[in-house]
């Protein structure tokens, strides 16, 4: 039931963010503040989820919501929606980042902490994303074991799957086909493009 | 076609969890499988909930700093469905480049690759706005940037981006009134003993936008903007139209 409220809502949320972004193609600053508002949290969420470094997490969030304006004219409706768009962009940027070399003796000493980290740590005022916490948690919890590490390792944690194998002590093949099964799994639990 | 193996790269791909020759031959392959593409689609909407399960509530000096770097960004056009590489597009392009180069700031590397392709003979220009994006780009990180605005009496507004430490300040106006053939806007450093020129606003395609990057701010206060003759002129010879205060 809430499945299937949140995700009218988000199917709506969906639709505005989209009309939005094709204003902000178009030079619409006020399109813009819309789809900042939107996107703003999710970005620096996830730069901060996989960087770690508060500062440098702005840093990426700030690139990133200038690429949204800078190539709003670029998204296409056909391959996907302007949030995955947007997040994939941030996700990407974020892990470029950590693995730039400088990052890399910080990321080394976090390792450690990151396997008994849970996923997510702050507090959010936004109603949407709590939702968002609590279903991603919820379909987190029905991964198994080796599917959430891997999954959450890798994404979460900006590491390649080579990377996620050494850490989890587990053959390649092994965490290539959980982190595609692990997603999958969720994204039937998620109720994603159903 | 459906190589198994490198269909179960989708998961890896979406997480950006690929090395880069795996990636580059991941994304070859999606070029042609269409149920692969289909599954990279959904495991990435997928993958941005992960994202938006993440959020946080940001700043409001994010804000701030996105909204000042926007307004020195050119934004990219739309390709075009029909003719991606169709020639003319590179007019428009080149007489903007020498005309208010790093406007484009934060994006240029796409455009470079785009162009350094293309056209060839520019490459000088190319290197000078990617030189000048280079000190935008270091401008915008300097700890004591500060950013400030102001309206343009005969219509537009003007932003300036001030890093004192940096002695460097970038200008962008839009929105100006287009001026009659032989008029110019000009700039001008105004301090308490003294006004020096800016040098003349180079405005970019649509001639109601420019930017510039001004070097040795020395104890300059407020830039100035005023209608001049083409040629500019010495010291301001028309009421400003615009006075814009600097962050100290």
């Amino acid at each position: 039931m809430l499945g299937r409220a949140s995700s009218k809502a988000a199917t709506d949320e969906q639709a505005t963010l989209e009309s939005h972004l094709h204003r902000v193609a178009l030079g619409d600053r006020e399109a813009f503040d819309a789809v900042y508002e939107q996107l703003a949290g999710p970005v620096l969420g996830v730069a901060r989820r996989v960087l770690r470094d508060p500062a440098q997490a702005e840093e990426v969030a700030q690139e990133v919501l200038v690429e949204i304006w800078r190539t709003a004219s670029r998204f296409d409706p056909a391959r996907g929606t302007a949030r995955a768009w947007a997040l994939t962009m941030a996700h990407g940027r974020a892990v470029d980042r950590v693995r730039s070399a400088d990052a890399c003796a910080r990321r080394e000493a976090r390792a450690a902490e990151l396997m008994v980290d849970t996923p997510f740590d702050e507090v959010v005022e936004a109603v949407e994303a709590r939702l968002d916490r609590q279903r991603v948690r919820r379909c987190l919890e029905g991964l198994t074991e080796l599917q959430r590490q891997s999954v959450t390792l890798a994404y979460y944690g900006g590491y390649t799957y080579s990377q996620v194998a050494q850490l989890l002590d587990t053959p390649l093949g092994t965490v290539k086909t959980r982190l595609r099964d692990g997603l999958a799994r969720l994204r039937d639990c998620l109720g994603v493009g159903g | 076609m459906m190589d198994p193996e490198v269909h179960s790269l989708t998961g890896a791909y979406v997480c950006h969890a690929l090395e880069p020759a795996e990636r580059t031959a991941f994304e070859r392959h999606l070029a042609q499988c269409s149920a692969c593409a289909a599954e990279v689609a959904e495991l990435r909407e997928t993958a941005a909930l992960l994202a938006s399960a993440a959020a946080q509530t940001p700043p409001d000096r994010l804000k701030a700093a996105v909204d000042a770097r926007i307004a020195v960004t050119r934004q990219i056009p739309p390709i075009s469905a029909t003719a991606p590489a169709r020639p003319p597009a590179a007019r428009p392009r080149r007489r903007w480049f020498t005309a208010a180069g790093w406007v484009l700031a934060a994006g240029l590397a796409a455009t470079v690759a785009v162009l350094g392709v293309r056209v060839g003979d520019q490459q000088h220009q190319i290197d000078q706005a990617r030189q000048r994006d280079t000190a935008i780009t270091a401008l915008l990180s300097a700890p004591d940037a500060q950013a400030g605005t102001a309206a343009v009496r005969t219509g537009g507004n003007g932003m300036v981006l001030v890093s004192r430490s940096h002695d460097e300040a970038a200008i962008a106006v839009h929105g100006l009134t287009r001026l009659p053939p032989g008029k110019a806007y000009q700039l001008w450093m105004i301090s308490p003993a003294q006004t020096r020129s800016g040098g003349l606003l180079p405005l970019g395609p649509d001639g109601t936008s420019g930017s510039v990057l001004a070097h040795g701010l020395g104890d300059a206060r407020t830039i100035g903007l005023t209608v001049e003759p083409d040629t500019g002129s010495a010291q301001p010879t028309t009421t400003p139209v615009m006075l814009l205060p600097m962050p100290a």
